[in-house]
């Protein structure tokens, strides 16, 4: 039994993308005529799935036909990619992508011309948390010490050789100071963290905010280019003269070969349904209306053209690609 | 006391409610039976289905789905070696055996009984000790996985039905096979041969329904038709009053590690039920009649698994952290009725967690009903001859297992596992030290390099703290306990002269 490598399925995919390009049109007032289904790297529960259920649900009711999460988990992302790129370009299969994607093209692993950008819906912001009897009471005293101590600090995140890590890394290039970083899931992430295993985590304020909320933990520094309106103490890491502002941004992309017609047609369902009343409150709830500004197809793919060269860049510096 | 009376009155007071309890209950044990359709699918596909209702409705169904879902993959796992879900693989190596050997109702009665007394404990920790456990999970840093996963692990040489070496060999196969995949702290792929697909690694899921569905389906076939090994008597029974009693030192045991383990974030039930098998055997006068189908074997990981239920939801409600895949679902979908999962959870939803302590409480009971009948209904295939039963079984894996993650790698790893797994039995490894080993040898490893990068490499300073320090102790006094009795065996059969060598 042999396995395509993942060169092989993004020609195969092409093969048969080229034979169903003309399909589309015929279909153009009917599409989407079925559900779409949007595959993602993330585990039912997670971050992504619960972004794609939350715009599953106006979709549905603006076309008719239901949205659904495909969790492919594992691999680094790549089975996901996999998956994604060996399904008809009927316009029905879509992938949610974020940074990974990025930091896997740029680390050779996939192509993102595999992917015809959508729209990009959200865009988080980071920040690092310390438990509440820490002694740190400020970024400064917290770098501080790192400069004083090298790899004294240990930060917690979630994931190996992934955007946190990347964006922790970037953090301590940018800082000159030395963090050592300890991946693990985002539960026992946070575990650690509470329990004074490690000294501080990152995390976005959604997840963490339960956390704020009773006290539990304290945040030092936000990666953003403004302040947070709910947390108007933080300072972010730029005013401090450290040039970090990478976030986690949750989008969805289309299939390379993916008809232009149907691309328009849903970025304008997905355009309806991100300003839908349900979408905006699960925004909220989860804190993401601070920095997520939607991105048609074209304002996407200057974006993603942008994130590439970033995260080329951060992840020279950091060692990790020549 | 009001807490329970006011959420007691508002899951009576409306029939949606107690059918919710009914219909989850069921449909976990649905889900749970069927290999590949495991509890996380059982209660993701509900989410959506949760929207239209209130948060504590929805947090009834999914608690119903996961108590059900918990018990229904032993149904499988007894009367086919196949397991339903991984927290059931475990329920297999003593399960089907018993079945086998034409008791399968007292197989199912003994996983019953002991799912729903496991199932009753964690609750009742859940209910009164939810707080003090949480406190107690966070304890555990890396180091205390560690030394958890090592003591799991050391009990795999005395699994070997008498053969040390055959043990610690299928062992350390299985801690091998572990480390296919991304490496878990530099995301760097290992063992892969340049084929990204195997990124992924050797998951458990394709390799458990290898090893013990399609490997058993293999060897029934090249047995030809006997009708001897047809599993007959199939009516439920459950265990009598003296039966439990000889297994309550298991029960409770179990019990209190699947407790402990379900509230500990990163591990769950899976881990639970084999560490829970593990200490059985270490902890047994009979050690060697595990695998041939002892009672205590079906005990333990049953129970085990079950208490993990009310574990893992110690955190989600005392913390807002998820102590395992499902539950990591359920605050998904928690957070879609506006509930921001953090350590105010419990103050600020009080009905909604009462009202989930009750209905776990009820679910425990009603899997007792319907664990029941549910076997019945699945018995009934047993009636069916074994060509066809046999091939259906391997399209439901396939399926099953391609379904979970939609990589076609899995049915390799699949087929090439039962393979494994015909060859483990032939040649008398013991499948549940290979197992334990993969299941295992991950959080040993992934645990070992976390703590260490924090204790800055200093061995001392990763051993030097209380819970690792003494569960180190006694893996290390176990394994010398283990080795003296070996040589203590081979010296007395070396006295009772040649002859009783060959006894084996």
């Amino acid at each position: 039994m042999t396995f395509h490598s993942i060169i092989k399925p993004t020609a195969i995919a092409a093969l048969l993308g080229s034979s169903m390009i003309a399909a589309p049109a015929l279909a153009q007032d009917d599409y989407p005529s079925r559900s779409v289904e949007v595959v993602h790297q993330y585990g039912p529960g997670g971050g992504t799935d619960r972004f794609v259920r939350a715009v599953a649900q106006p979709f549905e009711e603006i076309t008719g036909e239901s949205m659904v999460s495909i969790s492919v988990q594992g691999g680094g992302g790549i089975p996901a990619v996999v998956n994604f790129t060996q399904r008809p370009a009927d316009g029905h299969s879509l992938m949610a992508i974020s940074p990974a994607q990025i930091i896997a093209h740029v680390q050779g692993r996939i192509d993102m011309a595999d992917f015809k950008p959508l729209a990009r819906v959200q865009y988080d912001q980071a920040l690092i948390w310390v438990p509440a009897d820490s002694e740190f009471e400020t970024i400064d005293q917290f770098v501080q010490h790192a400069k004083d101590n090298p790899g004294d600090l240990k930060i917690a995140l979630s994931g190996a050789a992934g955007f946190d890590e990347i964006t922790v890394g970037l953090f301590g290039l940018e800082a000159d100071a030395e963090f050592v970083t300890v991946p693990f899931s985002s539960s026992e992430m946070v575990s650690n963290t509470l329990g004074g295993q490690v000294d501080a985590m990152f995390e976005e304020y959604g997840p963490a905010r339960g956390l704020y909320d009773s006290g539990d933990m304290r945040p030092l520094v936000v990666f953003s280019e403004e302040r947070l309106p709910v947390l108007e103490d933080v300072p972010t890491a730029t005013e401090k003269g450290w040039d970090v502002t990478l976030g986690r941004w949750r989008a969805f992309a289309m299939q390379a070969e993916d008809s232009e017609e149907n691309a328009e047609a849903l970025y304008a369902d997905i355009e309806e349904a991100v300003a839908a009343e349900s979408y905006k409150k699960f925004e909220e709830q989860n804190a993401l209306q601070y920095r997520s500004e939607l991105l048609g197809p074209d304002e996407f793919q200057t974006f993603i053209e942008g994130e590439i060269e970033t995260y080329t860049t951060v992840l020279r510096e950091l060692g990790y690609i020549e | 006391m009001a807490e329970y009376l006011d959420a007691l009155t508002y899951i009576v007071s409306s029939p949606t409610n107690l059918f919710f309890i009914v219909f989850s209950v069921i449909w976990g044990i649905a889900f749970g039976s069927v290999p590949g359709l495991t509890g996380i699918v059982g209660v993701a596909l509900l989410i959506p289905f949760t929207y239209a209702f209130e948060s504590e409705q929805s947090l009834l169904l999914l608690g119903g789905v996961y108590v059900g879902a918990t018990f229904g993959g032993s149904i499988s796992a007894i009367l086919f070696n196949t397991p339903g879900s991984p927290e059931a693989a475990c329920t297999a190596l003593d399960g089907y055996p018993m079945a086998k050997r034409g008791e399968a109702g007292k197989a199912l009665g003994i996983a019953l009984a002991s799912s729903a007394i496991g199932g009753i404990f964690g609750t009742l920790v859940l209910m009164l000790l939810a707080p003090p456990m949480a406190q107690l999970a966070l304890e555990f840093g890396p180091p205390e996985y560690f030394a958890l996963a090592v003591l799991g692990i050391s009990a795999i040489a005395s699994i070997g039905g008498g053969s040390v070496l055959k043990g610690l060999t299928a062992g350390l196969i299985g801690l091998g096979i572990a480390t296919v995949g991304l490496d878990p702290i530099t995301g760097m792929g290992r063992y892969t041969f340049g084929n990204n697909m195997l990124l992924t690694g050797i998951s458990f899921v394709p390799v458990i329904i290898g090893t013990f569905a399609l490997a058993e389906v293999l060897t029934r076939v090249g047995e030809g038709n006997k009708s001897s090994t047809a599993i007959t008597d199939v009516s439920t029974k459950l265990p009598s009053r003296k039966e439990m009693k000889d297994s309550t030192g298991t029960l409770a045991r179990s019990s209190v590690i699947g407790a402990i383990i379900g509230a500990l974030p990163g591990v769950g039930a899976t881990t639970a039920s084999f560490i829970s098998y593990s200490e059985a055997v270490r902890w047994s006068r009979h050690p060697e009649k595990f695998g041939t189908g002892v009672p205590e074997g079906i005990a333990a990981p049953e129970s085990a698994n079950n208490s993990a239920v009310g574990g893992s939801m110690i955190p989600l409600l005392a913390l807002g952290i998820p102590g395992s895949a499902t539950t990591a679902v359920m605050l998904g979908g928690l957070t879609v009725h506006g509930i921001i999962p953090g350590p105010l959870l419990m103050e600020q939803n009080t009905r909604l967690v009462y009202s989930v302590f009750i209905a776990m409480m009820l679910a425990n009971v009603l899997m007792l009903a319907f664990g029941v009948r549910a076997a019945r209904y699945f018995a009934l295939i047993l009636t069916v001859p074994y060509a066809y039963v046999g091939p259906a079984i391997i399209v439901m894996c396939m399926t099953g297992v391609y379904g979970l993650n939609g990589n076609m790698v899995d049915i390799g790893v699949m087929l090439a596992f039962g393979v494994v797994g015909v060859l483990l039995r032939v040649m008398k490894y013991p499948v549940a030290s290979f197992i334990i080993g993969l299941v295992l040898g991950p959080i040993a490893e992934k645990s070992l390099r976390q703590g260490l990068m924090i204790a800055d490499h200093s061995y001392l300073e990763f051993a030097a703290r209380p819970i690792t320090a003494t569960l180190l102790l006694l893996s290390l006094a176990s394994l010398l306990y283990g080795f003296y009795g070996q040589y203590k065996l081979a010296r007395d059969r070396r006295k009772d002269g040649p002859l009783a060598d060959t006894a084996d």
